[in-house]
């Protein structure tokens, strides 16, 4: 039987159409509903105006947009820019992952711990304690604690969301001495509760977690870890069995993101340009591989894939006999499709832990999936604390002058909070010619590709049992494992099936197992 | 009886949603609590299915359940060609129906109905692009919009707008607290913006204030003066309290060196381009909201003349 259902606590709309058979999904399409064509209402505007559109893409990841845009531009002006403004980008992207990371756990993906499903549950008294609308108690404390951090971002970038403050050269701020005192006063103030109530224990004691086996000692280990959001995610997680389902299509990518100053105490974690390693698997990226592939998308032009430097976006309707289905278009890496997120950019970093679990169940779940993003502020805080104490010490500006060419093409990569996202951008006569932009959703929600690929979450889906047609929270908790958010990215229509659609072919990361210590992919 | 709020979003980003979570007292969860407010739908903070929300549509559709207060986040979609297909529901049958018409349906069952930010209140971003953006009661600077010039709501208020890209989350909820208490709001006729937050110019509390008053303007980014008169700065031109209210409690674009864009206006996003000033021989073509002309520049030329050193050497920690 077919069926569909719109999805909530989504930022934007989703609609999911399942095909079960036997209770057990054999077919799956992911639809956005709306379009918003942001991509043709950047042409002809003047060169700078990405800074300030752009933003407004997304409302919980703007700085993310702002940051692709600048860097954009920074490479159409060839300029560097000073090592203070490298620092305070990064710090305001980092507060915006965090808050993300947080937020998306609290509020988006755990209520679905309150589903009717666990009524039954030993947990499910502990869940409504927890996540009830606005009355649980870790949903009232997250509220409150990330909305505090991220006045850093308004500290240093006027307001978030939607400020412009990153500009090619810099950035337009001059915070003084106690402008950075009040940053660090709010990063630490937010990790003293992350670390209480998140991990129950210090970043530290977290940070010695490198395996399953570490895992299972931590979580015994005390009461205050069990009980924990940490504690009862991973208990809550094995009684819901969510560490078996929504493996995904077996490929990560990230962009690589927070730009490595000149000089920093902070090593990168694979020695490159950005502090989280930007790849595809466990090979090196380039930004050349990209194509976008519209075969099942609703958009006109050229059929083949292209890279986003040649994309065009066209919006094209036509009845529903057609085998489009989504205003995303797909887009692929080498013609493969690939998963990102926090998930992506901890095993492209060579997390230990992350990447003992994937070799471990044979795969990546929801369980792990959830977790990266959970741990996440763990690996970001104590990088985020450095540059700050070290823009207070560095005796620099914020901001280089550069010159704007009439005309000059130029890409900005970086990684939003639920991933990979860039922007490619053509300037001709001081106005911008074309500007695509692939956002991380894209990436995660895409339709099949002309090669028959599903996309990551599709792919996801395929195999799972449903117990309930009518509450199909398996599904729900695979979707929501990958922080969809459609505002960015697309629009579908009635899908129609596509006879036969492939798997996503036999290479997968993990063909790469088992990893060694040392070896690519852990440091 | 606690008043009933359903928050439909439409074609935006969801930034004004965000931007109310930053509300501090109260914030959004002792909001509600403390108005007493019962928050029948959000699409970011409901846990109802989506069997229960079609359910809770139906009632209040039919006049069965009372809808006191709709707000409404994102500009409303009619493209391609007037239908709003690029912005649709869809039921389970595969079915779909564009979104537009299930906000003018609630917008004629609700007692007050409320724009959320600009793309809300008069199309925003999208206003002339392929989706055919539009608010509730405008399209850009003229009535009309989804709902016609003429709509009231059943309380016998137009829709309410609270421009802004995002809204500020203060408008927000003071909006909800006076509507809570039943209390009188006085809407600017001109574009149904309540006087209490849209009668200051955005310009009003600026740091840099004292660097206008004294024509000390940047050409460039990173610096401490002005940015009226070179760098596309809105301030003296554009209704707003960002610099009033703050932004996340902290600051506004225009204390950190941000021109600020316009975003409560009509037009935003304006069709020129952003950070730098339209003018002639070096006078910007628009003057501060309201000053005659020659006056002003009368003013500003002797004001250039009056600058004291201090200023000029840009030595402040603001």
């Amino acid at each position: 039987m077919k069926r569909i259902f719109p999805m909530n606590r989504v930022e934007g709309d989703l609609k999911i159409t399942l095909e079960t058979d036997k209770g057990v999904v054999s077919e799956a399409w992911s639809s956005g509903t709306m379009y918003r064509g942001f991509e043709n209402i950047m042409l002809g505007r003047g060169s700078l105006d990405g800074l300030v559109i752009t933003p407004r893409i997304c409302g919980i990841c703007s700085t993310s947009h702002l940051y692709a845009a600048a860097k954009a531009l920074d490479m159409i002006c060839q300029t560097d820019i000073p090592d203070n403004a490298v620092r305070v980008r990064n710090i305001c992207l980092m507060t915006e992952m965090i808050q993300n990371d947080v937020r998306h756990a609290a509020l988006l993906f755990m209520p679905d711990f309150c589903n009717s499903r666990y009524a039954d549950s030993q947990l499910s008294e502990e869940a409504f304690r927890r996540y009830a609308q606005l009355k649980g108690q870790m949903a009232i404390e997250t509220i409150r604690e990330s909305k505090k951090l991220i006045e850093i971002i308004a500290i240093l970038g006027g307001q978030w969301p939607h400020s412009s403050f990153m500009v090619p050269g810099g950035v337009v701020c001059v915070p003084g001495a106690t402008d950075i005192s009040n940053c660090r006063y709010l990063l630490n103030t937010f990790r003293r509760w992350y670390e209480k109530r998140f991990l129950g224990c210090g970043i530290e004691r977290w940070s010695e977690v490198r395996s399953m086996a570490d895992l299972n000692v931590w979580l015994d280990e005390s009461e205050s870890h069990r009980n924990s959001e940490l504690g009862f995610f991973i208990r809550f997680s094995k009684e819901a069995g969510l560490d078996k389902i929504g493996r995904g299509c077996g490929h990560f990518i990230s962009f690589g993101a927070l730009d490595m100053p000149d000089h920093t105490e902070i090593k990168s974690l694979n020695g490159g340009k950005t502090l989280l390693p930007a790849g595809f698997d466990l090979t090196p990226f380039h930004q050349r591989n990209i194509t976008e592939d519209i075969s099942h998308s609703w958009f006109g032009g050229p059929s083949e894939p292209k890279h986003p430097f040649e994309g065009v976006t066209k919006p094209y309707a036509t009845g529903s006999e057609d085998k489009r289905y989504s205003w995303a278009k797909a887009p692929r890496y080498e013609g493969l499709p690939a998963e990102t997120g926090p998930l992506a950019d901890m095993i492209i970093a060579g997390h230990p832990l992350l990447l003992n679990l994937a070799e471990i169940s044979g795969g990546v779940s929801v369980f792990t999936r959830q977790l990266a993003r959970m741990i996440r502020p763990a690996l970001l805080i104590p990088f985020a604390d450095i540059w700050l104490k070290e823009i207070s010490a560095a005796k620099e500006n914020f901001f280089k002058d550069y010159e704007m060419p009439e005309s000059g093409d130029g890409f900005g990569l970086t990684q939003a909070p639920r991933g990979a996202v860039g922007h490619w951008v053509k300037i001709r006569d001081s106005q911008i010619e074309k500007y695509q932009i692939i956002t991380p959703t894209a990436w995660n929600a895409s339709p099949r590709d002309s090669n028959g690929f599903r996309g990551p979450w599709e792919e996801a889906l395929i195999g799972v049992e449903i117990r309930d047609d009518d509450n199909p929270i398996e599904a729900q908790h695979i979707i929501r494992s990958f922080d969809p958010c459609l505002v960015c990215t697309v629009h579908a229509i009635h899908p129609s099936p596509d006879p036969s659609p492939k798997r996503r072919g036999e290479s997968s990361i993990y063909s790469s197992f088992p990893f060694r210590e040392g070896g690519r992919g852990v440091r | 009886m606690p008043k009933k709020l359903y928050w439909l979003q439409c074609g935006g980003c969801g930034g004004d949603t965000w931007s109310l979570f930053n509300a501090e007292s109260p914030d959004v969860a002792q909001l509600f609590d403390m108005l007493n407010i019962e928050l029948l739908w959000h699409p970011s903070l409901s846990h109802k299915s989506d069997d229960e929300l079609q359910a809770l549509n139906a009632r209040l559709l039919s006049g069965e359940e009372k809808l006191d207060i709709l707000c409404v986040e994102g500009a409303i979609i009619r493209g391609p060609g007037g239908t709003g297909m690029y912005d649709t529901l869809s039921d389970k049958l595969g079915g779909r129906k564009p979104k537009k018409d299930l906000a003018a349906s609630l917008a004629k069952k609700a007692e007050h109905v409320i724009a959320v930010g600009t793309c809300a209140c008069f199309g925003g971003i999208g206003a002339g692009s392929d989706i055919e953006a539009v608010g509730l009661q405008f399209s850009r600077w003229d009535k009309g919009g989804l709902l016609g010039s003429e709509f009231k709501a059943s309380g016998g208020m137009p829709v309410i707008n609270l421009p802004g890209c995002p809204c500020h989350c203060d408008v927000i909820t003071g909006m909800l607290s006076l509507l809570s208490a039943d209390m009188p709001i006085e809407l600017i006729e001109k574009y149904h913006t309540p006087v209490e937050w849209y009668n200051i110019m955005v310009h009003q509390g600026c740091t840099r204030n004292e660097y206008h008053e004294y024509r000390i303007e940047e050409k460039r980014f990173g610096e401490k003066g002005c940015m009226f008169f070179y760098l596309g700065c809105h301030g003296p031109l554009v209704k707003g309290p960002c610099n009033k209210l703050l932004w996340n409690r902290r600051s506004s674009k225009t204390r950190v060196g941000v021109p600020c864009f316009g975003c409560t206006r009509p037009d935003f996003p304006q069709p020129y381009p952003f950070f730098e000033t339209r003018n002639i021989e070096g006078i910007p073509i628009k003057l501060p909201s309201g000053v005659n002309r020659p006056h002003y520049m009368a003013y500003k030329g002797m004001a250039a003349a009056a600058a004291p050193e201090r200023l000029k050497e840009r030595k402040t920690g603001i």
